[in-house]
């Protein structure tokens, strides 16, 4: 057990990566949804690809949203056509996603603010493209969501849904790489190499070492959402993408089973999305300069915790988690036009018209469209390249049910509450290996994150993947740290565990312990009253005053 | 009529210090409790002044206390009434069976389960480091399954600490065959060690990894009970010096500490009401004349001469946090904090700065009796200790029980 | 806020809950307050499934008593439990430990079935899991209602309506006539309200939630009667006291709750409020005599103190010790339950230790379930704080 912690394994190959150059056909830039989504619909369709990550995967807005598959009810008055796709994705959706949907249904709901003659609108524009919307009265609405505000006026069932957004993304992964996929992560695109009008390849930098290297390929599909303008400029190009941040709020725990949409014409804060274990209410919506402006604000979740009140009267009694903020990517063939005005609809952009050939960008749409944009731009890519294979991702599943056998096996091994949950995180074969790393020492099976029921197992699992080089990353693929004590106990049990099994990536612990909780407290901070102050209190209390990772050591004095 | 001198709302550490204290004056004391404060959260290590502002260590606690700022609760509290504070603690500690070591002009560096070192002033005698700062080689001793202790994250940390540095670390495990059931922090461990037969089958086992003459550290695992038995045991029957490193919680040393007070209070008279929530007040001109809990069933009065307000901070309940404002919920003190959100918190949660909204508090006079925005006492009977003091950052500075005991004391003093 | 938030929001995930449970203390089945009341409570709201160890809380609220936020974790372990219960069917052993007053009945109205532990032998009590070590409390030949229709009371123009509670009613009817006489003695009169049921405090520990809730409602029925009318109720069992002001609160959402309970006092609160008015008769006569006292959970867990301690501290000569040695173990029927029964005495084996050194041969406790396990365990008597102050003041006259 004793001597220094060796570089894993992952960290090295990791470090020799960029010196052999890699080649492929596609390189899809941008691990979102709809990256992910482009490289499953490339590789099912048995065309070479690698995805290319800044950061981890999910980094961008595709885990800091809503998570609301919608049903199109949103949009139905407004953008018939957008209430269209949506219904049709949510369809398909709801089918091959089994694993990170979850079929809540949604209510929409008038208030006493509400405009009623809106109400009848928008029952016929959902009719009219499809969206099947249920009247019941208000007292089996209050029935079935007691919290509720009772002064509610009139309640629609719809078949909204709520998605993960980061497995959404993982099982996308997951089911690329069976079909030969390529993921890079903590990679960025820095430049965007071309001959005679044709792109050759790509210039990319480690984002943790700072190292540059090149991958050869014929064809760059930008999906890199609220930073496609800066990617286009790469070449040169322009593409208007205006990122819009929207702030939202994750509450403690699930206040409501169902997704609740305030029944008026689309605004801020009216809509509350609940998610395994806590509900998220959002959003605001702001123009803003930089695509990574995600730092959110006292004021904002002031403002949306006044909205919210409408919908939900205890509003200010429960308890939030953290705030957090994502950039809608809006693309506008207008340069003028911003915000909720801004089409949410989606566009392949072939820059062929721009003079490069080989490089197409898809900007604009919706985490419920993705797989259509996709398979939009993925269609545009084959005919380029002359493949016929149609698109199948609406046909297969992303993940494999895990068998009988094995979940009933996972009972024996998982607390209460945590089977189903590691079932759906990890698939069957991640499953496969968290077990037998319990098998292997029983003691595995304790909980180190015991908000997120995580347990010591899937944390070292999770470490040793390829793709992580932090906690943050393990916090990612397990949810371990996102739940009511924002990584006050977690933090430390994670770090003592990945570093006594030789995985802390080669860093200094105090330097782990600190990352991971900077990263919680950017979401704290903005909230920063009530229970959050007191858990603020003691989480300080825990690493500022007893473990004192922060405090210099006088070597003199001791 | 059942009357009270003093009435001590609050029973975290500067409760029971202030109710200590005045029933060594001879005063009646009656606490008033809601849950049973920080203590078995944060731990019974008592820091006094560990780092000035900008995080520059204080060389010992008294040199900190020379350097503290004006709004500082040690300025209002004054060095004499510290000293004797800390007199009066070791006191009870001696008294009971459970003494602590340490003094006001001495910094001790205790090893911590994150394998840094800490600078405190008073530990139970679990934590005395003299034999691990001689030794050349140091055991870390851990628990198979114990989730909450990495001996080999000790052993790596302290090979980066100069003064550590040149020392030789050798990490070994000891199997509490505590896997079965649920998962095991330091409390299970504790309690396993507080049974003969888990102290017997403990030594039986470190028997075989610890060479005899070996300092080693360890969780604080030596027993949940204030008293040094589990120590003694073991480092007689090993020929070791064990030393426990400050953890994360449930603090074995605050259990400890907080079952002692509170029996040391009980035995001295003073009545403890549990589950008593204060609401309100009655105050008529500048004087408080009872406080009233906040029951399920009904609210009741409870009068006395003087009331010692110690119900904590925003952990504690006794200041609660809104957006832009602070609310002391039971006399409606006024506590001044910045209107602008934004302005509470460091953009860093380390830094070398204290965090501002750490230092949010009720202002208060020598005394301790609180008083307004011109200095001037609002409430005549009343006297403030512990954590909801204005001015200081117990977590960046390394303060918080030495604040708790010396304004506690201050205040029962000041009645 | 709602007094009553029935959800996760406050815990810190702080464990003093943790190190402050005596099941936790006991076995490491349990997985303790914290982990199976709030954390897994947000698990709940998503999932269906269920703690296996939730079957080891005892619902004795010193989780409770010592959060420093307020979480309501011995409440959300009930409704958890309930809930899970629900439609589930349900062992011959539990049904029959928390239908003790239909049992009761039932002996009383079945001649030769008089006693529970007489007419089943321990062994087919141990059959159906009910520990044949567990100190089964014996009924009483006649039930507390009949010897009070026996009693002739002096009439005065204050009164008082008392809650007896089964323990009291069908196991211990000497503590309610012990009652009785005090309050006589203070010239008041007693009024016992035949309607009162069970309250419902072991159908709620043993999961039968929705039957608790219809004694709730009857009870309550009963209770604003009174109240209405401005008559204060009095128990003295802590375990009813605390159901039926602080627990039907909590679990049920019956209108007119908050109302009645603030007219419930517990027999040694009420009377030190008499004392404070003047009103309490302080012909005490001096007792010499040492006892060992026991608070109960249920009592600790109402703050308001110890007021059966301070009421005893006032009869000269009386040397009462508060053991303070937490939790006996019993709550309520816990400790018959076969597989429960070496928990709950090494729970209360602390208590027994502190009894047996102090070398006093007699404890004081409110409860009747605690002065059982008392007895058990510590082999000592017991008795209820009112026995002693009805013995003081007949020996004032003496
Ligand atoms: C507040 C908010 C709430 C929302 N709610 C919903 C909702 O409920 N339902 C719904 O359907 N939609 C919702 N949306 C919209 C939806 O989240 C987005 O449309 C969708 O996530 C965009 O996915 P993406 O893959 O296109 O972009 P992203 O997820 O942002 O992915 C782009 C990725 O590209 C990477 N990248 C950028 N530059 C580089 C580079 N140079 N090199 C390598 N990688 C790079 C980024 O790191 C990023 O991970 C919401 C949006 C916001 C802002
Ligand atoms: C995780 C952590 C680690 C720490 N580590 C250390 C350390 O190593 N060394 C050190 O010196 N300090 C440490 N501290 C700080 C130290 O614990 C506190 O500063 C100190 O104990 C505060 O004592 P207090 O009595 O003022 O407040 P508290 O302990 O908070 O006590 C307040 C009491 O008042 C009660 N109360 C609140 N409202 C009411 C009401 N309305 N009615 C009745 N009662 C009420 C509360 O329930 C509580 O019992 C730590 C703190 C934390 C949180
Ligand atoms: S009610 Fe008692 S047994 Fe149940 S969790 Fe709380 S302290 Fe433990
Ligand atoms: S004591 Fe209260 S706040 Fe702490 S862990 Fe238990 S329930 Fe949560």
């Amino acid at each position: 057990m004793t001597g220094p912690g060796l570089c894993p394994v992952s960290f090295i190959s990791f470090l020799k990566r960029g010196i052999e150059m890699q080649k492929t056909t596609v390189v899809v830039i941008g691990g979102g949804a709809t990256g992910v989504g482009i490289l499953r619909d490339l590789c099912m369709r048995g065309v070479d690809a690698i995805l290319l990550e800044q950061q981890d995967l999910a980094y961008g807005t595709s885990s800091r949203y809503h998570g609301l598959l919608h049903s199109g009810g949103r949009y139905a008055v407004k953008d018939a056509e957008a209430g269209k796709e949506c219904i049709e994705e949510n369809t398909i959706l709801r089918r091959i996603g089994r694993h990170c949907v979850e079929q809540t249904e949604g209510f929409f709901a008038r208030t006493h603010l509400d405009d009623e003659a809106f109400e009848g609108k928008w029952v016929e524009a959902c009719a009219k493209v499809g969206i099947p919307t249920i009247p019941i009265s208000v007292e089996e609405a209050l029935r079935l969501e007691p919290n509720l505000s009772p002064k509610i006026k009139s309640v629609y069932r719809v078949p909204d849904a709520a998605i993960d957004g980061f497995r959404m993304v993982w099982q996308n992964v997951a089911s690329a790489r069976k079909y030969g996929g390529r993921v890079l992560t903590y990679t960025t695109v820095i430049g965007i190499e071309h001959s005679n009008n044709q792109v050759v390849g790509i210039k990319v930098r480690n984002t943790l070492t700072g190292e540059v290297s090149n991958i050869a390929c014929d064809f760059i599909i930008s999906a890199a959402g609220s930073w496609a303008g800066e990617i286009a400029a790469l070449a040169g190009i322009s593409v208007n993408v205006q990122p819009d941040r929207g702030t939202l709020i994750a509450f403690n725990h699930r206040i409501t089973s169902r997704i609740v949409n305030r029944l008026r014409p689309a605004s801020d804060g009216d809509i509350f999305v609940p998610h395994g274990s806590i509900t998220i209410l959002g959003t605001t919506s702001a123009s803003v300069n930089k695509p990574d402006d995600t730092v959110p604000n006292a004021k904002e979740v002031v403002e949306l915790l006044n909205i919210g009140e409408a919908l939900f009267e205890d509003i200010r009694s429960y308890r939030m988690l953290r705030a957090f903020a994502g950039t809608r990517p809006l693309y506008s063939a207008d340069p003028n036009a911003t915000g909720r005005g801004a089409s949410r609809g989606f566009v392949t952009l072939d820059h062929a018209h721009d003079g490069l050939k080989g490089f197409v960008s898809v900007v604009g749409g919706k985490f419920t469209t993705y797989r259509l944009m996709a398979e939009k731009v993925t269609d545009l890519v084959c005919g380029y390249l002359n493949v016929k294979t149609p698109c199948r991702t609406a046909e297969e599943n992303l993940v494999e049910d895990t068998s009988p056998a094995l979940m009933a096996k996972a009972r024996l091994y998982f607390p209460a509450y945590g089977a189903e949950l590691a079932a759906s995180r990890l698939g069957s074969e991640g499953l496969e290996k968290v077990i037998a790393r319990i098998q292997e020492k029983p003691e595995k099976r304790q909980l180190l994150c015991e908000c997120e029921n995580v347990t010591m197992a899937e944390v070292e699992e999770a470490a040793a993947d390829s793709t992580s080089y932090m906690i943050s990353d393990v916090r990612r693929k397990t949810r371990m740290g996102m739940g009511t004590c924002q990584g006050a106990f977690c933090t430390f049990r994670s770090v003592g565990a990945v570093d006594a099994n030789g995985l802390s990536w080669g860093k200094d612990t105090n330097v782990l312990f600190k990352e991971f909780l900077q990263g919680r407290w950017k979401g704290i901070r903005p909230i920063l009253w009530g229970n959050v102050m007191r858990e603020m209190e003691l989480t300080r209390g825990i690493y500022e005053g007893t473990l004192n990772i922060n405090g210099a050591i006088d070597n003199e004095g001791i | 009529m059942r009357e009270y001198d003093i009435v001590v709302i609050g029973g975290g550490l500067a409760g029971l210090m202030a109710a200590a204290a005045a029933t060594k004056r001879g005063k009646k004391v009656t606490v008033l409790s809601l849950g049973s404060g920080t203590l078995t959260i944060g731990g019974g290590i008592v820091d006094v002044m560990g780092y000035l502002e900008g995080g520059i260590p204080a060389a010992t606690p008294s040199a900190g206390l020379l350097q503290v700022g004006d709004k500082h609760p040690y300025k209002m509290i004054g060095r004499p009434a510290i000293e004797e504070s800390i007199r009066f603690f070791k006191e009870i500690c001696e008294q009971e069976g459970y003494s602590y070591i340490g003094n006001l002009d001495k910094m001790q560096w205790i090893p911590t389960a994150a394998g840094t070192l800490k600078p405190t002033c008073l530990v139970p005698k679990t934590m005395d480091t003299t034999e691990l700062k001689k030794a050349d080689k140091v055991i870390v001793l851990g628990f198979d399954a114990l989730k909450d202790f990495y001996p080999s994250l000790i052993a790596k940390n302290f090979k980066k600490i100069p003064a550590f540095a040149q020392k030789e670390y050798e990490v070994v495990m000891i199997d509490p065959k505590l896997s079965e059931g649920r998962d095991v922090t330091a409390l299970d461990v504790a309690r396993w060690l507080d049974t003969e037969d888990g102290l017997a089958s403990c030594i039986e086992k470190m028997r075989n990894v610890v060479p005899s003459g070996s300092v080693v550290i360890i969780p604080p695992v030596l027993g949940t009970r204030p008293n040094y038995l589990v120590k003694e045991k073991l480092e007689q029957a090993l020929g070791c010096t064990f030393v426990e490193t400050a953890s994360v919680p449930p603090s074995i040393t605050g259990l400890r500490l907080r079952t002692m007070l509170v029996r040391y209070l009980k035995k001295n008279g003073v009545r403890i009401v549990e589950q008593a929530i204060v609401a309100k007040s009655i105050v008529e001109e500048n004087n408080c004349m009872a406080v009233i809990t906040e029951g399920v069933d009904r609210e009741r009065t409870y009068y006395a001469k003087s009331f010692i307000l110690a119900n904590g901070g925003f952990y504690g309940g006794g200041l609660l946090a809104e957006p832009g404002k602070v609310i002391e919920p039971i006399f409606n003190l006024p506590v001044e904090a910045p209107t602008d959100h934004e302005l509470w918190a460091n953009y860093s949660l380390f830094s070398s700065e204290a965090q501002p909204f750490a230092k949010l508090g009720l202002d208060v006079d020598e005394k301790m009796r609180p008083v307004d925005a011109d200095g001037k006492v609002i409430l005549n009977n009343v006297f403030v200790a512990g954590r909801n003091l204005r001015g200081y950052d117990f977590s960046f500075e390394k303060s918080g029980n030495g604040v708790a005991i010396a304004s506690g004391y201050q205040a029962a003093m000041s009645v | 806020m709602k007094k009553h938030h029935n959800n996760p929001d406050s815990c810190t995930a702080c464990t003093v809950c943790v190190a402050n449970c005596p099941v936790t203390a006991a076995t490491r089945k349990f997985r303790g307050p914290k982990m199976v009341g709030p954390t897994l409570e947000r698990m709940r709201l998503s999932q269906d499934d269920i703690e296996p160890s939730l079957e080891y809380c005892t619902n004795c609220k010193n989780c409770d008593m010592s959060c420093p936020s307020g979480v309501p974790i011995s409440t959300l372990n009930m409704l958890a439990r309930a809930k899970h219960f629900k439609n589930r069917k349900r062992s011959l052993r539990d049904w029959i430990l928390s239908h003790g007053e239909k049992m009761a009945k039932l002996s009383a109205a079945t001649p030769g079935m008089a006693n529970l532990g007489m007419k089943m032998s321990r062994g087919i009590l141990k059959k159906i899991g009910i520990s044949n070590k567990a100190p089964l409390p014996p009924y009483a030949s006649k039930s507390f209602s009949k010897l009070f229709k026996n009693l002739k009371q002096t009439s005065y123009p204050d009164k008082v309506v008392f809650y007896p509670g089964c323990f009291i009613n069908y196991n211990d009817p000497q503590v309610g006539m012990d009652f009785v006489a005090v309050m006589q003695a203070n010239k008041f009169e007693v009024i016992i309200e035949e309607d009162f049921v069970c309250c419902g405090s072991p159908l709620v520990v043993n999961g039968f939630l929705d039957e608790a809730e219809e004694n709730a409602k009857k009870n309550i029925a009963v209770l604003k009667k009174w109240t209405d009318k401005g008559y204060p109720i009095i128990t003295c069992c802590t375990s009813c006291g605390l159901m039926l002001k602080q627990e039907y609160q909590e679990l049920f959402h019956i209108e007119g709750v908050e109302e009645y309970a603030k007219h419930l006092y517990d027999a040694g609160e009420f009377l030190l409020d008499l004392h404070d008015q003047g009103r309490l008769n302080t012909n005490f006569g001096t007792l010499n005599e040492k006892y060992m006292y026991h608070a109960p959970c249920h009592l600790r867990a109402q703050g308001m103190g110890l007021p059966g301690v301070e009421l005893l501290a006032l009869i000269p000569g009386l040397d009462v010790q508060d053991a303070d040695a937490g939790c006996c173990g019993i709550s309520g029927n816990y400790g018959f339950k076969e597989d429960k029964y070496d928990i709950s005495m090494e729970i209360g084996s602390g208590l027994f230790k502190t009894i047996k050194e102090s070398g006093r041969d007699t404890v004081v406790s409110e409860c009747g379930t605690c002065r059982l396990q008392i007895g058990h365990g510590a082999n000592v008597k017991t008795l209820h704080p009112m026995t002693l102050v009805r013995k003081s003041y007949e020996a004032f006259h003496k």
